[in-house]
């Protein structure tokens, strides 16, 4: 899978990280828990689907509010407002590369079937911290 | 390929011809006695000759070991590189495969195989026989079903089968242990109880591999054709605990869903010997005592726990 790489941790107050996506990988439908969410492609290119939140109870294929490939240099800002997304590297020939910036920090989040809208709250973790391997 | 390639760079190892335009990669290759890493993505690759003949005879037939052939025009795998034993990692990504050809476990070093962006349909159960395969990767494909065997894959840590035409997955994913990533958005999961117990009488080719199997009928490679040896390796126990049975391709289906680690409920396909067999999971229409129910609900679930990051998007 994509693997996320941080960068700086600011003085606690956002988290810069690299992440790096294969060929075909993709993440899960998410929310942001509540802070603000940068990217941008610096290496090939990466599909934004934005997605509704689902109702309270959950039930039936969430809604698709709207898509875009996002190519190298371009940026992107999202936050629970706006809604979810999934973003994927759907280029069966190109890696992927995009910084992000998450301001303030979270660490967990949910991610949502995109089915039947259920969510389910995830611990988030880094392949590597500045540079060194996070041996899990 | 420049002429005399191999003359000036015999010790070549790694050779990246990616978005060259080329359509044909000539017979230059053959002389490159130390390749091992071969890039030819996004080229025109994909006719007949595309690949020079005795590439598998050539000194790099032994060294090759990472091929790149994504982004080109291969209607088919081509057989030239089926020969090649050490090969280690192979992409096909972003080509026009509507099969996976089962000579594909000629690759006997095969760790990585990416074939995703295909038009692929069905997965022979000969993949299943590569046994160093740890990077398995079908998405944005045709596929409508996995086979059982794909269990057999021990060394699977990673299945991509996102965007395909799956309706349920055989239980014996479940036995993939080391299997830490597998991604099955975008496929048409069914999410209500499907009862499906149409069943196909063995054909007598599969009788008779059953009866060898369940009574231990020794044989020899030597005994029987080759693609007889290789069908009875192919044969599956029946999940039913009190049945010592196999079946090979004839079975009774019945769809199970399996909550994984309490998150998603996926619908496995169960697969018996006969209609006489029950699943350890018995069916959600039945009302059977509660005690079997939750034995065998635990069973799978524990089973399901096994798995580790299940990435299902």
């Amino acid at each position: 899978r994509y693997t996320r790489n941080l960068v700086d941790s600011g003085n606690g107050k956002f988290n810069l990280m690299i992440l790096c996506w294969g060929e075909g990988h993709g993440s899960s439908i998410h929310d942001h828990t509540d802070s603000h969410c940068f990217m941008k492609i610096l290496q090939g290119n990466l599909k934004e689907t934005l997605f509704e939140w689902p109702e309270k109870k959950g039930n039936g294929e969430m809604a698709k509010k709207s898509e875009r490939v996002l190519r190298e240099n371009q940026c992107a800002y999202i936050n629970d407002s706006i809604g979810l997304h999934r973003v994927e590297n759907i280029s069966h020939t190109e890696s992927a590369v995009s910084l992000h910036l998450y301001s303030p920090p979270f660490d967990s989040c949910n991610t949502f079937d995109q089915r039947t809208g259920h969510k389910h709250k995830v611990k988030m973790t880094f392949y590597s911290k500045f540079g060194e391997r996070t041996v899990c | 390929l420049p002429v005399g390639l191999a003359q000036w760079f015999p010790a070549l190892e790694e050779l990246d011809v990616s978005g060259t335009g080329l359509a044909e990669l000539g017979t230059e290759l053959l002389a490159l006695p130390r390749l091992r890493t071969l890039l030819a993505k996004n080229n025109r690759l994909g006719g007949p000759s595309s690949l020079p003949k005795g590439l598998a005879q050539a000194p790099l037939g032994r060294s090759l070991r990472v091929l790149n052939l994504s982004g080109n025009r291969f209607a088919e795998v081509p057989p030239t590189l089926l020969g090649l034993r050490g090969l280690q990692s192979l992409s096909l990504g972003g080509n026009r495969l509507h099969s996976i050809p089962p000579d594909i476990q000629e690759l006997r070093s095969l760790e990585f195989l990416y074939l995703g962006g295909n038009f692929i349909t069905s997965i022979p159960p000969e993949l299943a026989n590569l046994p160093s395969l740890s990077y398995l990767v079908l998405c944005d494909n045709k596929i409508q079903s996995i086979p059982p065997q794909l269990a057999q894959l021990h060394s699977l840590r990673s299945l991509s089968l996102h965007n395909n035409l799956l309706t349920y997955l055989p239980r014996e994913i479940l036995n993939l242990v080391h299997l830490e990533e597998l991604s099955l958005r975008g496929n048409p999961l069914v999410v209500r109880f499907v009862r499906d117990l149409t069943y196909n009488p063995p054909s007598l080719q599969e009788l008779a591999g059953r009866t060898i199997k369940t009574r231990n009928v020794p044989y020899a490679p030597s005994d029987l054709p080759e693609n007889l040896v290789r069908y009875l390796s192919l044969a599956s126990n029946c999940p039913n605990p009190k049945c010592g049975g196999v079946y090979f391709d004839s079975c009774v289906r019945q769809i199970k869903f399996v909550d994984f680690c309490g998150k998603y409920r996926l619908p496995l396909m169960h697969y018996l010997c006969s209609p006489e067999c029950s699943s350890p999971c018995s069916s959600a229409s039945q009302s059977s005592t509660s005690q079997s129910e939750s034995d065998s609900e635990d069973e799978a679930s524990v089973a399901a726990r096994r798995m580790q990051k299940v990435l299902l998007g």
